[in-house]
């Protein structure tokens, strides 16, 4: 991750920003990708993708709580100091097809949960100020509980999530 | 829609309630995003902007935009678009669709759009294939794509090159985006709507479902070698050369008067139905 002195976090109100839209991105490509699954009767990957925005949804409260009253900067999409193309844990939309089954979907969010728990370790270590860097850290443990729940789902799954789904009559089949 | 707006709008607020039916992992999604983003950034109200589109799957995104839309017919986006901006030019109209909408069979409307120089914003989802259709060869297909049954041993003829197109013909802004980067595609729209004139913005854009290969693509992007983009149509026109299709940015911007009617009748309708009388 990048630490040029200008791409560091150096205040409060800097880095909530950049947490309440890192939640709240997660919790709207949940929500997309959702949406999208029930659209190809994928219900199962679906109802997975629901329940991740909804536990998105009660954290990103959590983080929008620790900026009541407080004046956030406005910053340009493109201008947040993260290395990734999107938020970290957006999971990218170009890594999901319509077949994907719950094995292949946990691991995707855990790959976007590990983004989002190494981009706050990444500020609780480099931030300038120690008040960024204590919440940083706060939050670096909050997603490390997210990133072992969903191991341990991945460890209890069934032999019923394992391979991706079959379509019989599939649309890529070109005419 | 209400005609006054005074909360700000987040990206969100401008999806529409309708749930996008192209096949997860499509690359159209982000390009769906960048817009929300870019007029969320630029503070759009929602009923001054109208967003126009053709037949295809890129060409559903007016749906899924909560601004003023038009889908209308295949090809013709930029024609019911120009039509839409001459009578209203307050609107902010932004046009979108895929290479086969834009450049086959609206191709003509795509040469005369950029030389027109009208105040547009033209985004082409690019994915080299007709999605919609279920995978055929479009313009921008390379002359071996043999996957298609319609053209077993591929197109055999060399794509199209949207950029040398669009530069020759009078585009005064071009530039590429990677649905990759939806921000960085976000970026660009605020640089082409801000734009006076014919802007002219191509996103690569896969297509999972019928160009799969289309995944790598991520790993061969790469920005533009000038961080900057030119005035010099020359200077433009060797970027193009030397460009190996990948590359994302800004490579154009000039600026040349706008072409707008004035709007004011020069004559009655009686007297035009009068010409018409036998
Ligand atoms: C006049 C007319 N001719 C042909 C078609 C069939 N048609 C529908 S969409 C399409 C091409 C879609 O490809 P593209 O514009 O690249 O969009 P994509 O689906 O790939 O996003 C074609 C040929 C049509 N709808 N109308
Ligand atoms: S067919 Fe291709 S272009 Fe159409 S929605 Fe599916 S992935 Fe996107």
């Amino acid at each position: 991750m990048n630490t040029e002195p200008s791409q560091l976090i150096t205040s409060v109100p800097e880095f909530l920003a950049h947490a309440i839209l890192l939640e709240r991105e997660s919790v709207e490509r949940y929500e997309e990708l959702a949406d999208s699954m029930e659209t190809h009767n994928n219900l199962e990957v679906a109802q997975l993708f629901r329940k991740l925005a909804h536990f998105g949804e009660l954290h990103a409260h959590e983080v929008e709580h620790h900026a009541e009253g407080m004046e956030l900067p406005e910053i340009p999409p493109w201008d947040f100091k993260w290395s990734t193309p999107e938020s970290p844990e957006s999971g990218a939309m170009e890594e999901v097809h319509y077949l994907m089954g719950t094995r292949e979907a946990l691991e995707f969010a855990l790959h976007n949960e590990t983004r989002g728990r190494d981009f706050y370790a990444h500020v609780a270590e480099t931030s300038p100020d120690p008040e960024v860097r204590r919440m940083a850290a706060e939050f670096t443990a909050e997603e490390t509980e997210h990133v072992n729940i969903l191991k341990s789902w991945l460890l209890n799954l069934t032999d019923a999530g394992e391979e991706p789904l079959e379509d019989l009559d599939p649309p890529n089949v070109t005419e | 829609m209400s005609s006054s707006q005074t909360v700000e709008l987040k990206p969100k607020d401008y999806k529409s309630d309708i749930k996008p039916v192209w096949c997860p992992g499509c690359g159209h999604f982000a390009v769906l995003s960048a817009v929300t983003k870019a007029l969320a950034h630029l503070g759009l109200p929602r009923e001054e902007v109208a967003l126009v589109s053709g037949i295809g799957c890129s060409s559903r995104i007016p749906a899924y935009v909560s601004v003023y839309g038009f889908h209308g017919i295949h090809g013709r986006a930029l024609a019911a678009a120009q039509g839409l901006k001459a009578a209203r030019p307050d609107l902010t109209v932004i046009v979108a669709g895929g290479d086969g909408d834009g450049f086959s069979i609206g191709g003509n409307h795509f040469i005369h759009a950029c030389r027109r120089n009208m105040d547009l914003t033209y985004i082409v989802m690019d994915n080299e294939v007709y999605g919609m259709t279920k995978g055929q060869a479009s313009p921008t297909t390379a002359p071996d794509w043999a996957k298609s049954k319609l053209t077993p041993h591929g197109p055999g003829v060399p794509s199209f090159n949207p950029a040398a197109i669009a530069l020759a013909s009078g585009a005064t802004f071009i530039a590429r985006g990677f649905s990759g980067d939806p921000n960085g595609i976000a970026r660009l729209l605020v640089e082409a709507i801000e734009h006076p004139g014919f802007s002219f913005l191509q996103v690569l854009s896969p297509c999972t479902t019928f160009r799969p290969e289309q995944k790598e693509w991520k790993k061969v992007v790469h920005p533009f070698a000038e961080q900057e983009p030119t005035a010099n149509p020359v200077e433009a026109a060797q970027r193009i050369q030397a460009d190996d299709g990948m590359s994302t940015g800004m490579l154009y911007r000039t600026l040349v008067p706008v072409w707008q009617p004035d709007n004011v009748a020069t004559t009655q309708v009686e007297a035009l139905e009068g010409g018409f009388q036998v």
